[in-house]
């Protein structure tokens, strides 16, 4: 009846080898990798960073300097970015089909790179620092274009139009920088210069991770809560700077319409009080959707407002010069405060002659000082060299360089900027290959009253007013005060570094630089009244054309509060320009509150120039 | 016979374990529409107007057409077979000019704000019609007017959900050769299916990749060649063969024709998609992957019950339908995998073992006809999120969301089950 009983066996394996084979698939799928888990992670969660705050700048009393303000990029997905009305995208983003196409390819770029790196989503920035106009016309159309947001980051916004070159300014992650540090991801505002740059560490913070879902639209469905890769972003710790901002922008006030520096320390502590620059720029040019192009237009701008003269600046620092000579010279035991050193209009050698201007003569060392006495310092800086105790004039030679040295000049000071100069101490080896190997002291005689070779930046300058004012000593200057509640200062710039000159000299040197502003000093006139500065001018010979204006001071002569340096470009002669300069900022810093003792020559400063 | 309760002599109630099983799957069905239609990370929100909510009213009609199997009188079934053959015919033809279109096929009844599919119904309509021939007395899968009738009986119904441009459900008629099989079907035509299949997959893959006829042609004659030199002194085999090697290769041309003439773009695409023919991870291959990406992510345990973001991030196509398996490979991993697999294949060898123990044809015919029904639905339905299956858009029967579907398989089954109930 029924002849096919066993087909019964034929259903049961068809069934069997059907599920057999099924389930073969799903272990393939489920179980021979994790490939398809990551996948599934990849499509439904996008970890947006969150921008943390980067630090609010303050200056020594708490001043305001530097705070945030949020902006906008907008992120592209490339992946996503399917059917993009271009023209339509191009119109709101007021950008040209060339420049869609070339944003494209790079983000499609960086955004292989980062999946690669399996960090992020592959999401990559399309245009940074969207202007206002951009931002609000693409938040009303992001839904007709599918794989691209906005996302917010934080840029700077500056309570100050002065102090741009300790400051710094932002900038977009550079492609070396990307390359070395997976933190950044490309059209990250990074310090470039300035405090922003040394301590960007600190400065920027934690960048926090939000984790969103999103559908297969790429709309956002919620935050993933409790997600392993969540974590809030860190703001910058509070920043307090060394920089007393009402000396800075009392001495940007001064310096306008001049080339030049100043650079103020504070000797007992090596904190920078003041680093003016000009020409410089306002800060607020470096920000927002404005950046590149100001940038562009600042580079190229032949007075260089973006170059740092403070640190990067070199010049010969002339007659300033003496009193390092001087400090040297009785370490030696080549001079006393008695010694007498003639002039006769200057001083002669055989066919050499270092002109002098007119002056009583003989004088001794503190008089040499206040006169600034060219012959005097000749006569001293043979002695060094020549001394006896020394078998021949290049051992003496090294003896000063190794003195020299110890001021911090010839090598970088390491101030907390990047790009510090080294000025130049010249070598043995330099004096050889410029003067023959048989040099002698007078062929290099000009050294002795800081022309020739040697080359100091400001900051260099005014960390020799420091030393001297501190008697032998000095903490690498540095801008930063303290960083966060606990007020962290890097351990560096607690260190002394001390001179080869023991401090009995500085006395001696001292006496003389007390004499600058008095009656018969070469800065008389230029004083603030009865206050006590002590001083150094200088008239530095330079190949640009007019002599450099140069004054080294610091003030009071008792545990000093102010050391300065000030130079003025082709200025003339140190009285006229950097002198009344300094001056008048040691009685802003330590007299402040009080109204000005020389409003006369503060008026002509502030509103002279100098081209 | 006008018995409310079963005998204990007799038969006992409605087969326990296919009960059990079917109620177990249904509520697989149901937290797995629930599950697919939630958003993440939701607390647990129920209403009747959502899909999982709608489903529930569906089980709740389920419910009712249970009880009433389960109280009606075995005798009915069997008596208004053809009648309820006619009927889902006549629906069917009815949909053509009645129906609205739905996703490019006109087979839907809609009613305000649900629908009804027909062609579901049909299918266990034409289960019951063969049963109910094939278990007259006297007749028997033989002879050219019964087998001409039987086949009549499923294709053309099959037809007409074709012109419905419902292919999927169309292809589910083919089921019914199976059935056949049980009944004296020759295992040849099933073989020689299976044949023509490999080769119209081997055609389409040249095809595909621009090799051309000449080289079919080669291979069958090759093969040709070696069968009649090893066994040259069977006349008989000759012939055979020589049949054989013509009928291939007329097939081969004319799938290699319709393949390129007749199949729509989108058609091909999905073939070949599963043939590995094509890399495409974005237009037709995105659904594709993503459904394995589903599954794949499950890894061994699962990501969790309400965790999975393929299927409710809407990656995974139709994921409350015929994509259903995604939520249960994605959520319960190759572990939920396996068991439920293991349920619905106890379920399937299960009803095998009742089909076999009806005393009447019409028993053997209509369990054969549910098996088979059943069998084809879920193997082409989870190949196809496993990707071994080109996509086809039927349902996973009791657990996709959808009320035709849900209440097409309840009847059948049950039907099946009280026939089993009442058995001699």
């Amino acid at each position: 009846m029924d002849l096919h009983r066993n087909r019964k066996f034929v259903y049961l394996g068809l069934f069997g080898i059907i599920a057999i084979v099924y389930l073969i698939q799903i272990f393939k799928l489920q179980l021979l990798n994790n490939q398809y888990e990551q996948k599934a992670i990849n499509n439904a969660l996008n970890k947006i960073p969150i921008y943390p705050d980067r630090s609010i700048i303050y200056d020594r009393n708490g001043k305001l300097l530097v705070h945030n303000i949020a902006i906008y990029d907008l992120i592209v997905f490339p992946g996503k970015a399917k059917n993009i009305d271009t023209a339509a995208f191009c119109t709101i983003m007021n950008i040209t089909g060339e420049e869609y196409h070339k944003f494209m390819n790079i983000a499609r770029e960086n955004s292989k790179k980062r999946q690669k790196n399996n960090v992020f989503n592959g999401s990559a920035i399309f245009m940074s620092n969207l202007s206002k106009d951009q931002y609000s016309a693409i938040q009303e159309n992001l839904y007709r274009f599918p794989g691209f947001s906005v996302e917010p980051k934080t840029d700077r916004l500056y309570a100050v139009k002065g102090g741009a070159h300790m400051l710094g300014y932002l900038g977009e992650a550079s492609k070396k920088l990307l390359a070395k540090d997976p933190y950044y991801r490309p059209g990250d505002l990074v310090g470039i210069t300035g405090i922003e740059h040394t301590y960007e560490s600190y400065i920027r913070g934690v960048k926090g991770v939000k984790t969103v879902w999103q559908d297969r639209t790429y709309t956002e469905r919620g935050e993933a809560k409790d997600n392993e890769f969540n974590s809030p972003a860190q703001a910058g710790p509070d920043f307090y700077s060394s920089i007393d901002f009402e000396l800075q922008e009392f001495g940007e006030s001064l310096l306008a319409n001049k080339r030049g520096s100043v650079v103020a320390i504070e000797p007992s502590s090596g904190e920078i009080l003041a680093l003016i620059n000009k020409p410089d720029y306002d800060p607020n040019l470096l920000v927002g959707d404005a950046r590149a192009r100001s940038f562009r237009q600042l580079l190229i701008d032949p007075k260089k407002p973006l170059y740092n003269r403070a640190i990067k600046g070199v010049y010969p620092p002339g007659s300033t010069f003496k009193t390092v000579m001087a400090l040297i010279g009785c370490q030696e035991g080549v001079l006393k405060q008695s010694t007498l050193h003639g002039c006769s209009g200057g001083y002669h050698l055989g066919s050499l002659t270092v002109g002098c201007h007119p002056h009583a003569a003989p004088t001794d060392l503190k008089g040499s000082i206040g006169i600034s006495c060219n012959a005097y310092y000749c006569q001293v800086f043979r002695d060094i060299i020549d001394n006896p105790k020394y078998p021949n004039v290049k051992s003496g030679y090294a003896v000063l360089e190794k003195h020299l040295r110890s001021f911090g000049l010839g090598g970088k000071l390491g101030v907390d900027l990047p790009g510090e100069n080294k000025g130049n101490v010249p070598s043995i080896k330099q004096l050889d290959r410029r003067h023959g190997k048989s040099w002698k002291s007078s062929m290099i005689i000009s050294l002795a009253i800081g022309q020739g070779e040697i080359l100091l930046t400001p900051m260099q300058m005014a960390n020799c007013a420091a030393i001297i004012a501190n008697k032998g000593w000095f903490i690498t200057p540095h801008l930063v005060k303290g960083i966060g509640v606990n007020k962290y200062l890097p351990d560096d710039f607690k260190k002394r570094h001390y001179t080869t000159v023991g401090e009995l000299y500085y006395d001696w040197v001292i006496d003389g630089m007390e004499l600058v502003t008095k009656p018969g000093g070469t800065a008389f006139g230029t004083g603030i009244n009865d206050m006590v500065i002590c001083a150094k001018t200088g008239t530095a010979q330079n190949p640009h054309g007019q002599d450099h204006s140069l004054y080294i001071a610091f003030a009071p002569r008792e545990k000093p509060k102010i050391a300065i340096a000030v130079i003025v470009e082709n200025g003339g002669y140190g009285a006229t320009w950097a002198a009344p300069i300094a001056n008048l900022m040691i009685e802003n810093y330590l007299n402040r509150g009080k109204s000005p003792a020389r409003p006369d020559m503060l008026e002509r400063i502030k509103t002279s120039a100098v081209q | 016979m006008n018995r409310f309760y079963s005998n204990k002599e007799d038969n006992p109630a409605l087969d326990t374990i296919s009960v059990w099983l079917y109620i177990v799957l249904v509520f697989i069905g149901l937290i797995s529409i629930y599950s697919a239609t939630s958003e993440v990370n939701q607390t647990f929100e129920f209403s009747f107007s959502s899909l999982a909510g709608r489903q529930l009213i569906w089980i709740g009609g389920a419910i009712i057409i249970i009880f009433t199997i389960a109280f009606a009188n075995v005798a009915i079934i069997d008596y208004f077979a053809y009648g309820f053959y006619g009927f889902a015919i006549l629906l069917n033809i009815a949909v053509l000019f009645l129906g609205k279109e739905v996703s490019g096929a006109k087979s839907w009844f809609g009613f305000g704000g649900f629908g009804i599919q027909p062609s579901e119904f049909a299918k266990v309509a034409t289960a019951l019609a063969i049963a109910k021939y094939l278990g007259t007395y006297g007749v028997r899968f033989k002879g050219t007017r019964n087998v001409a009738i039987t086949l009549a009986l499923f294709l053309v119904p099959m037809l007409l959900i074709l012109i419905q441009n419902d292919t999927g459900s169309a292809l589910v008629f083919l089921s019914f050769f199976l059935v056949l099989y049980r009944e004296g079907l020759s295992g040849w035509i099933l073989l020689s299916a299976v044949w023509l299949m490999l080769i119209a997959i081997a055609r389409i893959v040249m095809e595909a990749t621009g090799v051309s006829h000449l080289w079919t042609m080669g291979i069958l004659l090759f093969m040709a060649s070696l069968i009649i030199y090893f066994g040259k002194k069977n006349k008989q085999l000759i012939i055979a063969t020589l049949f054989v090697t013509v009928v291939s290769a007329v097939f081969s041309v004319a799938v290699g024709f319709a393949y390129t003439k007749i199949l729509k773009g989108y058609q091909r695409d999905r073939i070949e998609l599963v043939l590995n023919l094509k890399q495409d991870t974005r237009n037709m291959g995105y659904n594709l992957e993503q459904s394995r990406i589903a599954i794949g992510a499950g890894q061994f345990l699962g990501r969790g019950y309400l965790k999975g973001t393929q299927t409710k991030m809407g990656f995974v196509p139709e994921q409350h339908t015929d994509f259903i398996f995604c939520t249960i490979g994605e959520e319960w991993g190759f572990v939920g995998a396996l068991v439920f697999f293991g349920l619905y294949f106890g379920l399937l060898f299960r009803l095998i073992n009742l089909a076999e123990r009806q005393s009447t044809a019409f028993g053997r015919v209509l369990g054969y006809g549910v098996v088979c029904i059943l069998f084809f639905h879920v193997a082409i339905n989870i190949g196809m999120t496993i990707g071994i299956v080109p996509v086809i858009g039927i349902p996973l029967p009791f657990i996709s969301f959808g009320g035709s579907s849900l209440w097409a398989f309840t009847l059948l089954l049950f039907l099946f089950l009280k026939v089993d109930e009442k058995r001699r």
